[in-house]
């Protein structure tokens, strides 16, 4: 068997176990999926064949193989929720009625919210930037989130949600550029770290950033 | 000395996987959509003990969150479809 040394023996018996285990879920998800007509029905389903996806990606147990599961984890969520909305607003469109997102109003009224977000979110943002990579982004993006939150009276201009996006974009090349970097000249690997990190860092901050700008919307609404 | 049955927790993983996912298609009261994103919940658990097997701590923990914030999302998805009287 063509299995690398640093695989433990433990995952390499496993192996077969795991992999059957993936088939048997995804083929009974697949088939669930081809017995339902309706939309909502097939959506939940899909969730099940996400889950024999990771089950075979995860079974490999390399260090490697976690690292491809966390994408495949947030590709899977992004993806249950834009379709989630596509089949609300075909709906909606059908019927002529409207439903927004949130069931009641939200209305904070939370001291914090107003006599301390500067610092707070000063202070996540900082440690964010300090760790760096994703959970740096999530640290700093959360952050963001509570000065937008927390900031409700005036509104952001569009331009400015449009440099956001652009931000986003540009962090995922350096993430890129990074990553290449790792295979084609492997001398510069503290050069190509920092600039994945970096990348991931305002790609995730900005990304959070962002949910925080449309969530306000929704926190406007009386 | 207690040894740490390894096997223990991946094949009740397995089971849980397997089982839950034939209780999401063909389990009782699935007609209901609301009943089958709750069942989704079951392989959810069992997947999270083969993760846990295997050692992937960052990818159990964004599954731990992302299974949580998915059950939400479907089961307002639900709720707003019924709200604008569509067929669920």
């Amino acid at each position: 068997m063509l299995v690398p040394e640093f695989v433990p023996q433990i995952f390499c018996s496993l192996y077969l176990p795991a992999i059957y285990t993936g088939f048997i879920v995804g083929f009974v998800g697949l088939v669930g999926i081809a017995i339902n007509k309706s939309d909502i029905h097939v959506l939940i389903l899909t969730d099940i064949v996400g889950l024999a996806m990771l089950i075979v990606v995860g079974a490999v147990g390399t260090d490697l193989a976690e690292a491809l599961i966390l994408p495949g984890l947030v590709v899977e969520l992004a993806e249950i929720l834009a379709i989630s909305e596509i089949l609300i607003s075909r709906e909606m469109r059908k019927k002529g009625k409207s439903s927004s997102l949130l069931p009641t109003p939200y209305v904070f009224d939370m001291e914090v919210m107003t006599t301390a977000p500067n610092f707070l979110s000063l202070l996540l943002i900082g440690y964010g930037i300090f760790l760096t990579g994703f959970t740096g982004g999530v640290v700093a993006g959360g952050g963001i989130l509570l000065y937008v939150l927390s900031r409700k009276a005036k509104g952001l201009p569009i331009v400015l949600i449009d440099g956001i996006g652009a931000i986003s974009g540009i962090a995922w090349c350096l993430w890129i550029v990074g990553f290449l970097l790792f295979f084609i000249t492997p001398d510069l690997w503290l050069l190509s770290l920092f600039l994945a990190a970096c990348g991931l860092l305002l790609k995730v901050a900005s990304k959070m950033g962002l949910i925080g700008t449309l969530m306000r919307e929704e926190f406007k609404r009386e | 000395m207690v040894t740490f049955e390894l096997n223990i927790w991946f094949y009740t993983g397995c089971t849980l996987t397997i089982i839950g996912s034939l209780a999401t298609v063909w389990g009782p009261g699935v007609k209901d959509p609301i009943v089958r994103t709750l069942n989704t919940e079951i392989p959810s658990v069992g997947i999270s003990l083969m993760l846990l097997t295997y050692n992937h701590t960052l990818a159990l923990l964004t599954f731990v969150a992302t299974s949580v914030v998915i059950s939400l999302i479907l089961l307002r998805a639900i709720t707003r479809l019924e709200e604008i009287g569509a067929e669920v």
